[in-house]
């Protein structure tokens, strides 16, 4: 990835909403003025405001809350809290819509606008392109004084119909049973406070936590990958944990850690809440095309079917929608989404699916690892200019004229030995390279092989 | 009238919130302001009940914490008590969001300087280029401002009231005031619970949609619901505010509602006898009362254009110890002890010391006033054709035989000795409109041609 972005990757205003460099790039009047649109569009009504712990997010928050109630919305502020639960409270309050302030798991600098309509769910491709023209068009709702609303603040727990929706999903009693000791790294994120409230009241567990305090800033990087988590394995390790959670800022992807401290790989964290989910709930699994086949595989012990995406939570939960699927997600940036709870990225449902799994089994979490089918998986970028992504393609196409083919997102080639999945980000010029085999040479192979096609 | 929904001027920004004052206006202006600001400092906000002052105070948080900018969130605050926090606490400005006097669905962002100072007009010139060249300073994310609130401004404000008016001596007085549901009510209200003093306050309850009544500081107004309670609840006077609390109207102690005219004479006649200073600063469209008033006290009457900007650059032409009060004939007085901010309380605390001073009641003391009769008018007209009508009236009424004193400073003031008219444009709407006194009689012969005058070229 290039240091220094230039200007022009520095703020997208498109159909994933708004996300920017606070300051000079993603601007009060900017953010305002989306707002505006949103709430144009959503007619009025009480909309929910939420953010994580960004510095950027109480300006952001006074931002949004003026366009909204310039478009003559409510405006309920539910302060700092978890994405998932701002989407559950959205649709368990009837609210006309929601935004969550948060650049989830970008760096610091970042923030961004997530738009829900009235169920709590990302709108779908067709209302986001209706936004964003509104948005274009300035052709808002401006309400005069009598048909202006008002900013209501919740002072109650406004994580406690998602948690509770959780909750249902699992044998919390058996659980607590079991008085787990949990290591957690929040970020200082908005699970700060959510999170071990939730493990301790809820779960029972015994919480050894690190980075829950939500006025510092995020002290590692923000994506939990697994090399950026050595404090989480250090606590794990020192704590005698039995499992260990990482956070994003906004809560919704999930990273976990073994009872050794080894962070496990985030497809086959998807894929244990896979194995847990199948046999209770009806349906199909949805992933995306950069997703692990070991989902594949653990879906085929329970007779269900995978259905892939395009990458993306909204493309994701989309498809998730279109086969009434029990369960899905995205391996590659630890997501869980659990319709039962509610049709959004979830790390609380993770946590929540994972402990059930060991309370049931009696078994570590490295042993229930353990069972599942190894695959190695290579993935890195190349910078990517603009006009070179056909010829790529053609490229690679030519170079395996026997690989099964998925244009839908990229190209992704399915080969006796593996797969690989080459993509343009949709936020930076950059070409994402992911390949996947049974065994790290030819993952290795595959990936090099493609390097050298598109160098 | 779409096309006077807003108005950007060196005043600020005024309008009808919708089609005129947006949420994106707000904020581009405020951030203007910001990146005007020299002083280091924070920047303090008040706001008044109105719905829309809700979402305009949010867009204000947010540029200026967007702008580096700590903010000191007062909530709903009336503009003196922001003017008086600023200088308090040494902020390097603030803003002020509310439309005082004008109707509910109107609003307006005021901006502050250092001390709590309305900005000269070359301040005022140089922040509006700023907003035009869309100049802004917004920061990286870990420089935004902070948000602070300052639970004691109340207080504090209260505390300066306090030492310049000896609020136990009036005790004394029974007051009605009309708090038109604006931030009088809860100064008021304080004052009761700090104080003692003996205030019935109606129209308490801060609303955002519908005020009791026009929010306008005139008699009609105050003749209204105010002027009629005076009597039957055995007070010695009715004071009426704004929804901001800046200006006053007035009933005295018979339940006669007393023409907005004169709540500057009778400040002014309280501050130089006091002898702070002599000089009376005022518009051309104030009553000449003020004129026989300052004589009395060997003082004398500047007058300047309409509108706070002249107001404030007249001022700073002068020491501040040479000047006794500053004012309109609309309530709006400020006071040298207050660093020349417009204030409706301090007006009130003025009035009710002349008549402690006095020892007489407030009819009394009006009452010994030379009369004069004030007519007000307004015609719709549109502005190509106002010079014309100008040039016209001076024709008519500053030539030849019988020659009034004219004035063109804006539009024409022709003045005759106990009598005068002012024919100008308002600021706001696309109208003229003729103001015309007489000591004595009503100058009903005069103001019915000047009327027909101007509907001549309408």
């Amino acid at each position: 990835m290039p240091e220094t972005p230039r200007r022009e990757h520095l703020l997208k205003v498109g159909v994933s909403g708004v996300r920017g460099v606070v300051g000079e790039f993603l601007t009060p009047s900017i953010a305002a003025a989306f707002a505006q649109a949103f709430g144009t569009y959503v007619g009025g009504g009480r909309v929910v405001v939420g953010r994580d712990t960004r510095a950027s997010g109480e300006m952001l928050t006074h931002a949004v809350s003026c366009g909204l109630l310039a478009a003559g919305c409510d405006v309920v502020q539910v302060g700092v809290l978890p994405t998932p639960s701002i989407q559950v409270y959205v649709a368990a309050t009837r609210a006309r819509g929601g935004l969550a302030i948060t650049a989830s798991h970008n760096p610091p600098e970042y923030n961004a606008l997530k738009l829900f309509n009235a169920q709590g769910l990302f709108f779908n491709n067709y209302e986001r392109a209706e936004l964003v023209d509104l948005y274009h068009q300035r052709t808002f709702r401006d309400a005069r004084n009598d048909e202006i609303g008002g900013v209501t603040v919740e002072r109650r727990d406004a994580a406690r119909p998602h948690l509770e929706r959780v909750l249902a999903r699992v044998d919390a009693a058996r659980i607590r049973a079991r008085r787990f000791r949990v290591a957690l790294d929040a970020v200082n994120g908005a699970g700060s406070l959510v999170t071990p409230h939730f493990l301790r009241e809820d779960l029972g567990c015994d919480v050894e936590a690190i980075a829950v305090d939500p006025t510092q800033p995020f002290p590692r990087v923000a994506e939990p990958r697994p090399e950026v988590l050595g404090d989480l394995s250090d606590l794990v390790r020192r704590t005698r944990a039995d499992i260990g959670f990482a956070q994003d800022p906004d809560g919704d992807r999930l990273a976990v850690a073994d009872e050794t401290g080894r962070v496990l790989d985030s497809d086959d964290v998807l894929a244990l809440a896979v194995d847990v989910t199948l046999p209770h709930l009806p349906g199909d699994v949805v992933v995306n095309l950069t997703t692990s086949d070991v989902i594949d595989d653990v879906a085929r012990r329970h007779g269900r079917q995978v259905h892939r995406t395009p990458v993306g939570e909204a493309h994701v939960v989309d498809g998730m929608l279109a086969v009434e699927a029990a369960i899905g997600g995205e391996g590659s940036n630890g997501g869980i989404i659990l319709p039962a709870v509610h049709l959004c990225r979830d790390s609380y449902t993770g946590m929540a699916l994972l402990l059930d799994r060991m309370a049931e089994t009696g078994q570590t979490l490295s042993a229930l690892a353990a069972t599942l089918p190894g695959y190695t998986r290579r993935s890195g970028v190349v910078p990517f200019e603009h006009g070179r992504l056909g010829a790529a393609m053609q490229a690679l196409d030519a170079a395996f004229p026997d690989a099964r083919t998925d244009r839908t997102d990229g190209l992704k080639l399915r080969l006796p030995a593996g797969w690989i999945h080459v993509r343009a980000s949709n936020t930076e010029p950059l070409l994402r390279i992911s390949t996947e085999a049974r065994d790290a040479a030819t993952a290795r192979m595959l990936f090099d092989r493609v390097g050298q096609l598109l160098g | 009238m779409t096309s006077r929904a807003l108005r950007i001027s060196p005043a600020g920004v005024r309008g009808i919130v919708g089609p005129g004052l947006t949420a994106s206006c707000a904020i581009e202006f405020t951030a203007a302001f910001a990146e005007f600001l020299d002083a280091p400092g924070p920047v303090v906000v008040g706001r008044d009940p109105r719905a829309s002052s809700v979402m305009l105070h949010e867009g204000v948080l947010a540029a200026l914490r967007a702008s580096g900018r700590d903010v000191v969130d007062l909530g709903l605050a009336s503009t003196p008590v922001v003017q008086h926090t600023i200088r308090r606490t040494s902020a390097a400005g603030g803003v002020s969001i509310g439309a005082s006097h004008n109707a509910a669905e109107w609003n307006a962002l005021k901006f502050l300087g250092a001390h709590g100072r309305y900005l000269s007009t070359p301040e005022a010139n140089e922040l509006l280029d700023v907003y035009h060249l869309r100049r802004t300073a917004f920061v990286p994310w870990d420089r935004l401002g902070q948000l602070r609130t300052d639970a004691g401004a109340l207080d504090a404000y209260l505390d300066d009231l306090a030492e310049a008016f000896d609020l136990p001596a009036l005790r004394r007085f029974r007051v009605v005031a009309d708090c038109c549901n604006g931030l009088s009510a809860l100064i008021l209200r304080r004052m009761i619970d700090r104080f003692g003093l003996s205030l019935v306050l109606i129209n308490e309850a801060l609303h955002g949609v519908t005020f009791a009544h026009e929010p306008s500081t005139t008699a009609r107004t105050v003749a209204l619901q105010l002027a009629p309670i005076v009597r039957p609840l055995g007070a010695d006077a009715g004071f009426l505010f704004d929804v901001d609390s800046d200006r006053v109207a007035l009933a005295d102690g018979t339940g006669r509602a007393l023409s907005e005219e004169l709540v500057l004479p009778l400040v002014a006649d309280l501050l130089l006898a006091r002898g702070p200073g002599r000089l009376v600063i005022t518009n051309l469209s104030t009553t000449a009362l003020l004129d026989e008033i300052a004589l009395h006290h060997g003082g004398r009457v500047l007058r300047v254009p309409v509108g706070r900007q002249a107001a404030m650059d007249e001022l700073t032409a002068h020491r501040p110890d040479q000047i006794a009060v500053a004012g309109e004939g609309t309530g709006a007085v400020m006071m040298p002890r207050f660093r020349f901010v417009y204030d409706g309380i301090a007006s009130m605390l003025a009035v009710l010391t002349l008549m402690l001073e006095r020892g007489r009641p407030l009819a009394d003391l009006v009452d010994a006033y030379p009369r004069y009769h004030i007519l007000k008018g307004e015609v719709p007209l549109s502005s190509p054709r106002v010079p014309r009508l100008l040039a016209r009236l001076r024709a008519r009424y500053a030539t030849g035989e019988d020659a009034g004193h004219a004035d063109v400073v804006d539009g024409l003031r022709v003045a005759w000795p106990g009598r005068w008219f002012h024919v100008r444009v308002s600021q706001t709407e696309p109208i003229v409109r003729v103001i015309c006194e007489q000591r004595g009689e009503p100058p009903t012969a005069l103001f019915e041609s000047l009327l027909e005058e101007v509907r001549r070229h309408a």
